[in-house]
């Protein structure tokens, strides 16, 4: 089964709008911080696979829609639309213009998907816009219901980063999830509070030191779009419990599982790439913690890089590859910040991908949506435009979020043939499948 | 001093006082003209003598048979003048339906959706123009399948609207007024744009299961004006028979009506027709006097369809790509006024105080005898009526209205309110507007309310409600929740 008949396979799309059930005011404006601004070319795309129940055969679109009105009223400027300062500096103009809800019907069963290979899988089942090239009217959340000819749904959610990450994301699709379960929204839920502008002085970017966890590309303009960036190809890889102690034990245990697994991709991939570019110097994403009901939207990330003085990671032990990351780690997220001209917001940046990117993705509450009750049996997560080379996300708790714990997962999106040839270093060197 | 014109003279304090002074000796003119007579009588009796005046009495040789007779005769004139008396029709009360927010149609929306469904640069420029001068707020709310890319108006969509909007006002007026289905004698239910079979009154027969033998009308294709064309009716049918209820239903189904064309003429529906519908419910039964709200006066209708540039001033038809669309005229503005002041000239002698007919009369001579140049003059319709409801049909009408009647801002406040809230929801706007003065506290016993409505044709109808008991608030209906948020200012023009 090709590429294209899997996206010919989902079929019948409705598009329509939902705008939050109050009016947000006048002149509402959301400032979009610095950081905000760096991660304005990515965007996160999640599938929840639900399978066929009594429970979401019994949900019309009119049930799905309903409790988004008062979803929208706490995230009102997710619906809101970008517009620029006279400086050109971009924000939100919390304008109530709502998220697209895209409807489709899919001739496959459920099961049948879940066995289209990973990269090809997600794809047709939300919807892969940007913001652009208008963006004056491009929605910044879509969110599209697929149904499967058995019954079973998938509900596809693209979130513009320059929202928030990915934390922000989950824990705003969750709130909507608990709506539909008729629960009324936490008391300790925090109203959005629109950030009024603030005098931002006008920075100069510094002249010493350039920060190395991001690349400035070509100025976007009006289309939030990496620029003749190569086809990434996506795959999940589970590593199973018992697996990973065996790494850690053999090694250092120590060494936190993130860290491990990061190590692990990094040795792997430098010799894959070994004669070409090699990965000398790695980016790491964590995301700080926050109170998980807030209903804040930034990007909190704390970014990173490690890099390796002279050696090549191939050649590297996988325990000091570790230690390196764990213990190494040159913190660059104030530096990115300041990069941000105060007034243009410009350069535009590339932060994934910019070098070879692992993101701790502890804290993305993907479990955290459920239909009434029904968690979904599956979940696909990836980050949409990544640079050339590439990233892997790293799932604490496996994305198969039924069925018992199985152990970290990691969601490697990198060019095919990297995938391939990853893998079977994978199993020759450490028997993972 | 022969030519000075009338206005100079009316700018003076003295003036004001005068007139009112002339005001309320022609208003009461009988009054004062009976005091003196009164008087008079009362004296030469007194002066008399109650001896003389038996005198008299006996002087007329009055015998039983006479008095018998006359007695006859009065009671039987009394009778033919108390059975021929129009039967008083009441406003029992009504409701409107209030749409939810998840109908909600912000500016910004409905802008992007615009883009998206239409090619077009041009026109796509020219309805946001019209938007942002609309009057609308970001509250107004279009049908679940206008929500839709491009919409996709199915007859399924279509009913189901009409079973929302009319069902939930219907269930409204029950339990506001306990009216039993099962009472119901006449149904007239008007909608102009949406006429399936069964037609919608039988589809509110069918669901509240309403009596086999009761009378009920559907007027279709009528226009923004067919909501007092159908209390017409259901009077007209009141009087006919006695001891009855109506229950009259005024909407407009937006579904089917989304202009998907480039013509610029037939983009304003789009921009402006919202969701609405409104149940009221009339009686002529005396025991429905002590709790109805108004009583009916008058009902005034003028149509102007035998001008041919009336008749095609709102007129349906395709444009040159098929789309079917309402296309407005350029004179629409004009023609709106004409009708006006016809229906003016009928209703002013039927409501104004002899003061101004009288003065509307001398300055009619003045202009056709002495001096066709005059300014005609307006007659205060103000001193007719407190309250005035006019079709919320657009900023413009309402604009020529105010300027043509000279009104206040706070007496077209109701309805330009309702155009930012609601929109423009057609037939039943009267009623929103209704509802906003009551809503304000401001209807108290005795009060005259004016509706006035405008429809394809062309037509303009009016109805003067003469307010049986006072409205306390807060009152219960779709202005509960926002009318303290009431009077808002609405901009010229809306920066989107």
């Amino acid at each position: 089964m090709g590429v294209n008949s899997d996206a010919a396979a989902v079929y019948g799309h409705k598009l329509s709008t939902v705008v939050p059930g109050s009016v947000s005011g006048e002149t509402v404006v959301h400032e979009l911080a610095d950081m905000d601004l760096v991660m304005k070319l990515h965007y996160v795309r999640t599938v929840y696979y639900f399978q066929q129940s009594e429970t979401v055969d019994g949900l019309t679109i009119v049930d799905l829609k309903k409790p988004m009105f008062r979803w929208l009223t706490s995230y009102y400027p997710v619906t809101g639309r970008i517009r620029r300062t006279e400086a050109g500096r971009p924000l939100v103009k919390c304008n109530d213009c709502g998220v697209r809800i895209v409807e489709a019907n899919c001739c496959r069963t459920l099961e049948e998907w879940l066995q289209v290979p990973h990269s090809a899988r997600w794809r047709p089942l939300v919807p892969d816009k940007v913001l652009g090239p208008d963006l004056r009217f491009s929605p910044m959340v879509y969110v599209q219901f697929t149904k499967f000819q058995c019954g079973g749904m998938a509900i596809g959610y693209s979130w513009s980063h320059v929202l928030g990450d990915p934390v922000a994301g989950t824990n705003c699709i969750n709130l909507w999830g608990q709506l539909l379960a008729g629960n009324p929204p936490p008391k300790s839920l925090l109203p959005h509070s629109a950030r009024t502008p603030t005098a931002r002085p006008a920075r100069q970017p510094p002249v010493s030191a350039t920060p190395l966890s991001v690349k400035q590309v070509e100025p976007a303009g009006d289309l939030w779009l990496i620029a003749d960036a190569c086809k990434m190809a996506t795959d999940s890889i589970t590593i199973t419990e018992s697996r990973l102690k065996h790494l850690q034990s053999e090694k250092l245990n120590s060494v936190p599982a993130f860290e491990m697994i990061s190590a692990l991709f990094w040795h792997c991939l430098a010799s894959v790439r070994r004669g070409g570019r090699e990965p000398r110097v790695v980016t790491i994403c964590r995301h700080k913690p926050r109170a998980k009901k807030c209903a804040e939207l930034s990007n909190e990330q704390m970014i990173s890089t490690v890099s390796t003085s002279h050696a090549s990671p191939a050649d590297l032990d996988l325990a000091e590859l570790a230690l390196l990351v764990s213990k190494q780690k040159v913190d660059e997220t104030t530096l990115v910040e300041e990069s941000i001209d105060g007034d243009g917001g410009k350069p535009d940046f590339v932060v994934y991908g910019a070098n070879l990117t692992f993101v701790d993705m502890e804290g993305v509450d993907l479990s955290g949506l459920d239909i009434k009750g029904e968690k979904p049996v599956q979940v696909d997560s990836v980050i949409d435009g990544v640079g050339d080379e590439g990233a892997v996300l790293v799932f604490p708790q496996g994305a198969d979020a039924g069925g018992g714990s199985k152990g970290p997962a990691a969601v490697l999106i990198l060019p095919e043939d990297q995938i391939l040839k990853l893998r079977e270093v994978l199993k020759r060197e450490f028997d993972m499948a | 001093m022969t030519g000075a014109p009338l206005p100079l003279f009316s700018s003076s304090v003295k003036l004001k006082y005068v007139k009112r002074g002339y005001q309320h000796l022609v208003d009461n003119f009988v009054t004062f003209l009976s005091i003196p007579v009164m008087v008079a009588v009362g004296l030469e009796l007194a002066r008399r003598g109650p001896q003389e005046i038996v005198g008299l009495w006996r002087a007329l040789e009055l015998d039983v048979i006479h008095i018998l007779c006359s007695v006859f005769v009065i009671v039987f004139v009394a009778t033919v003048y108390l059975m021929s008396r129009p039967r008083p029709v009441y406003l029992v009360d009504y409701a409107c339906y209030k749409p939810p927010s998840n109908c909600r149609v912000p500016f910004s929306a409905f802008m992007e959706h615009t883009r998206l469904i239409n090619s077009d640069e041009k026109s796509v420029q020219f309805q946001m123009r019209i938007l942002e001068r609309s009057g609308l707020g970001e509250e107004t709310c279009l049908p679940p399948a206008n929500h839709y890319i491009p919409p996709r108006p199915t007859m399924e969509a279509s009913r189901a609207e009409a079973q929302l909007v009319i069902f939930s006002a219907i269930d409204d007026l029950i339990r506001k007024t306990g009216l039993k289905p099962k009472d119901i004698d006449i149904l007239v239910v008007n909608c102009s744009l949406f006429s399936p079979t069964p037609s919608l009154s039988a589809m509110i027969i069918n669901k509240y299961k309403l009596r086999s033998n009761i009378r009920s009308f559907n007027l279709s294709g009528m226009g923004c004006s067919a909501g007092l064309i159908s209390i017409d009716l259901a009077r007209d049918l009141l009087q006919v028979h006695p001891g009855s209820n109506a229950l009259v239903i005024s909407t407009e189904i937006i579904t089917p009506n989304y202009y998907a064309g480039n013509q610029r003429s037939m983009l304003l529906p789009n921009c402006l027709f919202r969701m609405g519908a409104a149940a009221i419910l009339l009686s002529n039964r005396r025991r429905d006097a002590r709790r109805a709200k108004y009583r009916l006066v008058h009902v005034v209708r003028t149509h102007k369809g035998a001008d041919d540039r009336a008749y095609r001033c709102v007129y349906e038809e395709e444009d040159a790509e098929g789309h079917t669309g309402i296309s407005l005229s350029k004179d629409l503005m004009a023609i709106a006024g004409e009708a006006l002041k016809s229906n003016i000239t009928t209703i002013g002698p039927l409501v104004l105080p002899m003061s101004e007919q009288l003065l509307f009369f001398f300055s009619l001579v003045a202009r056709k005898l002495i001096n066709p140049k005059r300014k005609p003059y307006i007659p205060d319709f103000k001193q007719a009526f407190e309250h005035f409801c006019i079709h919320a049909g657009g900023r413009a009408v309402i604009d020529e209205l105010q300027k043509n009647l000279e009104l206040s801002a706070e007496h077209v406040e109701a309805s330009r309110m309702t155009l930012h809230r609601f929109g423009n929801t057609s037939s039943s706007s009267l009623w929103y507007e209704l509802n906003y003065i009551e809503s304000k506290g401001r209807m108290r016993r005795g009060d005259r309310v004016w509706q006035i409505g405008f429809g394809s044709g062309f037509k303009c109808n009016s109805a003067v409600w003469k307010c049986l008991r006072t409205v306390k608030t807060p009152v219960d209906g779709p202005w509960s929740d926002c009318i303290h948020r009431y009077p808002v200012h609405i901009p010229e023009v809306v920066k989107l």
